[in-house]
């Protein structure tokens, strides 16, 4: 017979400060993560709209091999399929952000393709008649209206980013999932730890959530409503 | 020039195939069925205007689709034994809970939007055909509802194969776990492994084999959403 012993105050108080640091490193690879997604979406997504030779075929091959492949695998391939050879070798560091910023950026990519392409080609061809330069007219007119348009989506991949950051525990890489696991670990205090667990990530996930309807009402395109 | 293939390539991509592929596969295919059973029923019955059941329903499906796959992993497989040891059950056991506590809150969710989008005059008409809310339901509304579930089920089967993966984090020989145990046993010196180095190899390996499943999956729930938003 188990004693079961449920006492998540003094769990909280024995352990804030790690799970404050795991907390801190989880939000620290995910905001890497999302920087880079977001940058390496919106230049692969306008080569991908505008049909970029060379760029926009390679663009389209990552894309789908990030999305048809477990990111887990993406993971180990990364830290130990690379860490085969002198050359490719990363630190447990390197490999958190990049494997999760890869990933965002493959799935950016794609959001952003949809958004540029859905700009009317009549408002492109207006800014082309002010005279704007191709790369001026991607800037001033398909960028401002196709972020827009893309932007739940992409919010929506920010947060399967940060959902993702939990992975790096299989390289042991001391964000927070890692943490509560390595606590209850050694003191046996499963169900404290899956609670704080549980709880963090739902109130991460769910205010990002709310924080896309709130956009959405307020950045949608004119002609949308 | 004939390529050189290490003696251990040969074993190792039958282990892979035969144990690793099958398990995923096989896993892969039962959280399908019970995540669409559970799914779409939970996603008909949040169609009906009760408070209770509604929000229930509604907390299981943000709860289960908001937390990271892995959280939930943990919960099943070790939270949950720590309130009775009648919970504890083996990881492939685990891997199918987990998958289908993730899989049926998405199809809930999309088989919500689905049954309302089948207009009031086909629940009329059946009503005055006599059937019951059941049998409405199971004859009339879900099997016109199905057509719009379809690219939603497709993506979810991707979805559950490519997250089996995580099945090997507690220990259960899928396609991921089968691979660290080859590379191992590659990776140690004779006479129990091959003294080489593998890892580059099986995983960009695996990743091809998961990609040669999933890619024509991709297409095709891409096509069936191009047909459904033409008809």
């Amino acid at each position: 017979m188990l004693a079961v012993t449920y006492d998540l105050a003094s769990f909280l108080e024995e352990n804030w400060e790690a799970l404050l640091q795991g907390l801190g490193r989880t939000l620290k690879v995910s905001a890497i993560a999302i920087t880079g997604s977001l940058v390496i979406g919106v230049l692969l997504g306008a080569a991908r709209a505008h049909r970029l030779p060379v760029v926009s075929p390679l663009a389209a091959v990552y894309v789908e091999v990030i999305r048809n492949t477990p990111i887990l695998v993406q993971i180990f391939f990364l830290y130990y399929g690379l860490g085969q050879f002198e050359v490719t070798r990363m630190d447990v560091f390197t490999v958190a952000w990049l494997s999760v910023m890869v990933w965002g950026g493959a799935f950016n990519t794609e959001n952003f393709r949809a958004g540029f392409e859905a700009v009317p080609y009549s408002l492109r061809e207006a800014g082309l008649a002010l005279g704007f330069t191709p790369l001026k007219n991607f800037v001033n007119v398909t960028l401002p209206v196709g972020f827009r348009v893309a932007l739940p989506s992409t919010i929506n991949t920010f947060i399967a980013v940060l959902k993702n950051t939990a992975l790096l525990y299989v390289i042991a890489y001391e964000e927070l999932t890692t943490t509560a696991f390595n606590i209850q670990a050694l003191t046996l205090e499963t169900l404290e730890a899956w609670t704080v667990l549980g709880v963090v990530y739902l109130a991460l996930v769910w205010g990002l959530s709310a924080l896309i309807r709130l956009l959405e009402s307020h950045l949608a395109l004119p002609e949308a409503t | 020039v004939i390529l050189a293939v290490a003696e251990w390539v040969d074993p190792v991509v039958h282990r892979l195939l035969e144990d690793g592929l099958t398990a995923t596969l096989r896993i892969a295919a039962i959280s399908l069925v019970t995540s669409t059973l559970i799914g779409v029923t939970l996603g008909t019955l949040m169609t009906i205007r009760f408070w209770l059941s509604r929000s229930l329903i509604r907390l299981y499906v943000e709860v289960w689709r908001g937390l990271p796959i892995i959280v939930t992993l943990f919960i099943v497989y070790f939270g949950a034994p720590a309130i009775s040891l009648r919970f504890e059950m083996g990881p492939f056991t685990a891997g199918a809970v987990t998958l289908t506590l993730w899989g049926s809150a998405q199809i809930a969710e999309a088989t919500r939007g689905a049954v309302q989008s089948i207009t009031r005059g086909q629940h009329e008409a059946a009503a005055a055909l006599g059937f019951g809310w059941i049998g409405r339901h199971v004859w009339v509304i879900l099997p016109q509802a199905a057509r719009r579930l379809l690219p939603p089920l497709v993506s979810l089967l991707i979805g559950i194969i490519l997250n089996t993966t995580l099945i090997g984090i507690i220990g259960g020989a899928e396609m991921l776990e089968t691979a660290k145990r080859m590379v191992e046993v590659v990776n140690a010196p004779p006479p129990t492994g091959f003294g080489d180095r593998g890892e580059f190899q099986i995983y960009a390996f695996v990743m091809v084999v998961f990609f040669l499943i999933c890619f024509p999956l991709t297409r095709l729930s891409a096509w069936l959403e191009r047909r459904l938003v033409r008809a």
